[in-house]
């Protein structure tokens, strides 16, 4: 406990709540105890003053009992001090009662001695605010001014009025008074820092108290006995009174080595054995009367005591700055020894003062940048020789050194490596001033191989990234949002058209995005952001310089640990040469259907010149016979009206053929609208029509009554159905002519439409069916042979399929195209 | 011009190609009717006046030239002017060869067209003509017996009695009888009005079998 006080910085930091911790800690014992310890101290304390009476004199030299409930006051807290006066009550009476002394005089004398312990405790608490330890001077002065001293002082005045008053005795008033201060004086003295001591911590140390210590112990007792035995026993009246000093230097050794518990008790066991000496007539005090006697042993106790008693307060004082000294500087070197860095702390010259564990431990690494520098030793100096010795790096950190020395730095870093057998490491070396008077520098050396390892495997990943970023010409960035700091790759750079420098936010952003773009690439972001998933667009770039990339971009919005969104990582690839190719070849296909068509178209000459002659010739036939009529004078205003409406009607016709034929040969974007099949199937059967009559072939149609609407390019969807028909024809080319039929039919079917052309003649070859569809297949002399593949690839661009059978005679083609959904139709309109 | 009705008959299936040429043929003062297609024409009675047609050749089901065929056995005598959207040379050669008066492309020239039908309009009426007398002729013939009709073919010969005797190998006399009276019932008086009649019918000279010295015809 005691070390414990000491330790949390001795006198100036104790606070109260500490003190009223340590109340209870120090005598934190139940009420009864301390009620049985005082009662049995008192009585104890009692039956010793009784012994040490110098007969006949009524006044014992040394009267314990209150000097014990001085030291119980002094123990416990204010609050029980009721509980100690209650339990020394009992005890005082037995004690008392025993030597035929009246009950009024007992109670008396409890009264005074009462009023003693209390003047003593009070005054004592007062003036020092804290347990009392006898800890340092202040303790032991107040101690003895308050306790020792004013206790006595008052209470002998109302001590000897009670014996008066009482008439105890013959003796004057003064002659008592004197008495009783200084038996009381000498038992506060002695007793109660003998009690205090023990009870504060005595106890608690002999238990820690090692072998040597004790034997220490052991040895001092024994010598204090023997010295006190020789000195007040052996020795007579006659004797040198010098050798009373005999006992001095055992107190010394005991106050020095032992502290205020060690005085105390030396002390006492001195009274003790004074005392009884003298009163059975031995020693130097023994020839005088009792009275005189007791004076002398009084004086003799009061004096020798004192000065011990302040030298072992004094020199626990020191034992306890000491100590915290030492503690002090046990945790600094523990703090600088856990440091795992290599740390010397140098003087304003450059000599170590100190290094920690680390750093002395480093001898044993080979190659570790402090070899045998020890304390005391200059490290600038083991510096400049290895920096002459060739080594650059030590250069720099020697300079760092010298400028933090010198206080033109406040800081000084570096890095540097070392090579040892077991590898090549890495050390950082930062130094500081030292903030002291005396000024210096605290250097510390830090093995970074491993954050060195982590750096490069962070810079080669990273590398590795930006040259897998680069060879796939991917643009890699992040925004940071929270603190709306951004990244871009060098390769995502080139491709946004940014320059090095230049920060990329959103705004920047948005605005290289393409206009038509920019709501979609919003959206998706928008919605990644809430669902908190990866999102994929693609999008057009428009660069400052002008050019427009194609990007397939990806990215992710990253949440921190409160849930809310943080940063947003992408990637992007440049797919514009894929975009380009795309679009060429598509541009092919639309190309290639288009010849198709201008071949179908060619095959249809004659045809078409039919279908724009009936309309021309009847124009020409009706013009005249109006002049006919006009010259005969009999033109009827009722017949040009008919005429001229016919004329207006075939004239629409011929337009229409050639509306339709233009239509059909010219570049197809291929848009898509709604489209009524059968009303497409009658337009190509009127187109047809001529050629249906030449050659003779017969066209049934079995079309269903109400179609829903497709989506299809009218254009294309001509283009199937006619090259269809023609195929038909063509196969029934020899087939007589009374069986050639064509029939084409439509039907619903779930959610698509069948249409079906069926011919009557020689019919597909029957080992591979698929073999018409493929490129350059053609049955037509000088044919190309691209028709079907261009209607199959038109079909299943649809979302539709093409297929073909054979049937009893003849064969069969059918296609399939999906019905408009709603949806589809209200964004066309 | 003749006098008796004549009737331009169109077959088209092809509506405004009817009614422009309808008009045409009316603003030129012919009476035409239309017909859809060739069986309608040929459910048609026959005209019995100068007619002729005007046929598109490509049409459904029976198309101009199989019109044309089917024409022919009816011995009506219409001519027959095609016209067509695209030449053909062969249709047009099978055509023709059958008797075509014309084969017009379209768009052609009305006055082409008009000038097509006067000329198979005259046909039709020749053609008419030469049947009405054919059948009168015939019928004058047909009077005579077969004895007479066998001298009436000899006569025609130029042949002497006497060589027609020995060619029939009867009498000289039976021979002038027949003669007499076959001339007598057709009206003829002299041979040339004979051998006129007798081509008018169409009837063939018979072919001596004997060798005759050459005659003056007297």
């Amino acid at each position: 406990m005691k070390s414990a006080s000491t330790l949390m910085g001795a006198t100036k930091l104790a606070s109260p709540p500490f003190q009223r911790a340590n109340w209870r800690s120090g005598f934190g014992r139940q009420p009864i105890t301390i009620c049985l310890l005082v009662f049995a101290g008192y009585y104890l304390g009692a039956r010793i003053g009784f012994s040490l009476t110098f007969q006949p004199h009524p006044v014992s030299v040394l009267w314990p009992p209150n000097s014990i409930l001085l030291a119980a006051l002094l123990l416990t807290p204010p609050r029980t001090w009721w509980l100690v006066l209650v339990a020394a009550f009992p005890a005082h009476c037995a004690a008392q009662w025993q030597s035929n002394v009246p009950t009024s005089m007992i109670l008396c004398w409890f009264i005074s001695n009462c009023f003693e312990a209390l003047i003593g405790a009070s005054l004592t608490r007062y003036f020092l605010r804290r347990p009392l330890r006898f800890i340092n001077l202040r303790e032991a002065g107040i101690f003895c001014l308050c306790a020792a001293i004013c206790g006595p002082f008052f209470s002998s005045f109302l001590d000897a009025a009670f014996v008066r008053w009482n008439q105890w005795g013959d003796d004057s008033y003064w002659q008592l008074w004197q008495v009783r201060f200084s038996s009381n004086v000498l038992a506060v003295l002695v007793v109660t820092p003998f009690i205090v001591t023990w009870a504060t911590g005595g106890l608690a140390s002999l238990w820690k108290a090692n072998r040597k210590r004790e034997l220490e112990g052991v040895l001092l007792l024994l010598g204090l006995a023997l010295v006190g035995a020789v000195s007040f026993y052996t020795l007579g009246p006659e004797s040198d009174s010098a050798l009373l000093l005999l006992p001095l230097p055992f107190l010394l050794w005991a106050a020095v080595r032992f502290g205020a518990c060690g005085a105390s008790t030396g002390i006492w066991i001195v009274a003790l054995s004074a005392i009884w000496s003298a009163a059975h007539g031995h020693g130097p005090f023994s020839d005088s009367s009792p009275e005189q006697m007791a004076r002398s042993v009084q004086m003799f106790l009061i004096v020798l005591s004192l000065p011990i008693m302040f030298l072992a307060t004094v020199i626990e004082e020191r034992a306890t700055v000491e100590e915290t000294l030492r503690e002090s500087n046990a945790l600094n070197r523990g703090i600088i020894d856990s440091l795992t860095s290599l740390v010397t702390i140098l003087d304003r010259s450059g000599f170590i003062i100190t290094s920690n564990e680390a750093w002395r431990r480093s001898h044993e690494l080979e190659g570790a940048p402090t070899p045998g520098i020890d304390v005391g030793a200059n490290y600038l100096e083991v510096c400049r020789r290895a920096a002459s010795a060739g080594d650059l790096s030590v250069v720099s950190v020697l300079e760092g050194i010298e400028t933090v020395l010198s206080g033109e730095r406040i800081e000084f870093q570096c890095e540097y490596p070392c090579v040892t057998p077991a590898g090549s490491l890495w050390f950082e070396i930062l130094v500081l001033p030292l903030r002291s008077e005396a000024g210096g520098a605290v250097i510390s050396h830090r093995d970074i191989t491993q954050r060195k390892a982590a750096e490069r495997t962070i810079r080669e990943r990273d590398a590795r990234i930006s040259l897998a970023a680069e060879s796939a010409n991917l643009a890699l960035w992040t925004i940071d949002l929270e603190r709306n700091e951004s990244w871009m790759s060098d390769q995502g750079r080139a491709i946004f058209g940014l320059s090095p420098n230049e920060p990329l936010t959103r705004k920047l952003f948005f605005a290289r995005v393409h206009p038509e773009d920019r709501e979609e690439v919003y959206n998706a972001m928008e919605l990644a952001r809430a669902t908190s998933e990866s999102f994929e667009i693609e999008y057009r770039l428009r660069r400052p310089d002008g050019e427009t990339r194609w990007l397939n971009a990806r990215g992710r919005y990253l949440r921190n640990a409160s849930e809310e969104v943080a940063e947003l990582i992408c990637v992007a690839i440049d797919v514009t040469a894929q975009m380009k190719a795309n679009l060429e070849l598509r541009l092919q296909r639309l190309e290639m259907a288009r010849m198709s068509r201008v071949a179908l178209m060619g095959e249809l000459t004659a045809s078409l010149a039919h279908e724009l002659n009936q309309p021309l010739t009847a124009i020409a036939s009706n013009a005249a016979a109006g002049r006919r009529f006009l010259q005969q004078g009999s033109l009827e205003p009722g017949m040009l009206d008919e005429l001229l409406v016919d004329v207006v009607s075939d004239a629409r016709r011929a337009g229409a053929v050639i509306h339709g034929i233009h239509n059909f040969v010219r570049k197809n974007e291929g848009e898509r609208r709604a489209v009524d099949i059968n009303e497409t199937i009658r337009e190509v059967l009127r187109l047809l029509h001529s050629d249906l009559l030449g050659r003779a072939a017969s066209i049934e149609t079995r079309l269903a009554s109400t179609v829903p609407l497709i989506k299809a390019d009218p254009i294309q969807l001509q283009q199937i159905l006619l090259n269809l028909v023609m195929n038909a024809l063509e196969a029934m080319q020899t087939t007589p002519m009374a069986e050639r039929r064509i029939v084409v039919s439509t039907q619903c079917f779930e959610d698509s439409i069948i249409t079906g052309v069926r011919d009557f003649g020689r019919g597909l070859p029957r080992d591979d069916l698929d073999k018409v569809f493929t490129h350059f297949y053609s049955t037509k002399p000088g044919g190309m042979g691209m028709g079907l593949t261009i209607v199959r690839s038109i079909v299943e661009a649809h979302g539709g399929k093409l297929s073909a059978a054979n049937t009893e005679k003849g064969a069969q083609f059918f296609f399939t195209l999906p019905i408009m959904q709603k949806c589809e139709m209200l964004q066309s309109t | 011009m003749s006098m008796t009705p004549e009737l331009v008959c169109i077959v088209d299936d092809d509506q405004s190609m009817r009614r422009s040429l309808q008009r045409l043929f009316k603003s030129a003062g012919y009476s035409a009717e239309i017909f859809a297609c060739a069986e309608d024409y040929l459910a048609r009675e026959v005209f019995d006046g100068p007619s002729c047609l005007v046929l598109d050749v490509r049409m459904p089901g029976l198309n101009g030239l199989g019109l044309q065929e089917a024409l022919e056995p009816r011995g009506a005598g219409e001519q027959i002017i095609f016209l067509t959207g695209h030449g053909n040379v062969p249709t047009c050669k099978q055509a023709m060869r059958k008797g075509a008066v014309d084969f017009l492309i379209k768009p052609f020239d009305d006055e082409e067209l008009l000038g097509a039908v006067r000329r198979a309009l005259g046909r039709s009426e020749d053609y008419l003509i030469k049947r009405a007398e054919r059948r009168e002729a015939r019928e004058r013939i047909n009077k005579l017996t077969p004895r007479e009709f066998e001298v009436l073919r000899f006569v025609i010969t130029g042949l002497l009695n006497k060589q027609i005797a020995a060619e029939l190998q009867t009498a000289e006399k039976t021979i002038k009888v027949h003669r007499g009276r076959a001339m007598q019932k057709l009206g003829a008086i002299s041979v040339p009005d004979l051998v006129r009649l007798t081509q008018r019918a169409g009837i063939a000279p018979a072919i001596p079998s004997l060798r005759h010295k050459a005659r003056v015809s007297a």
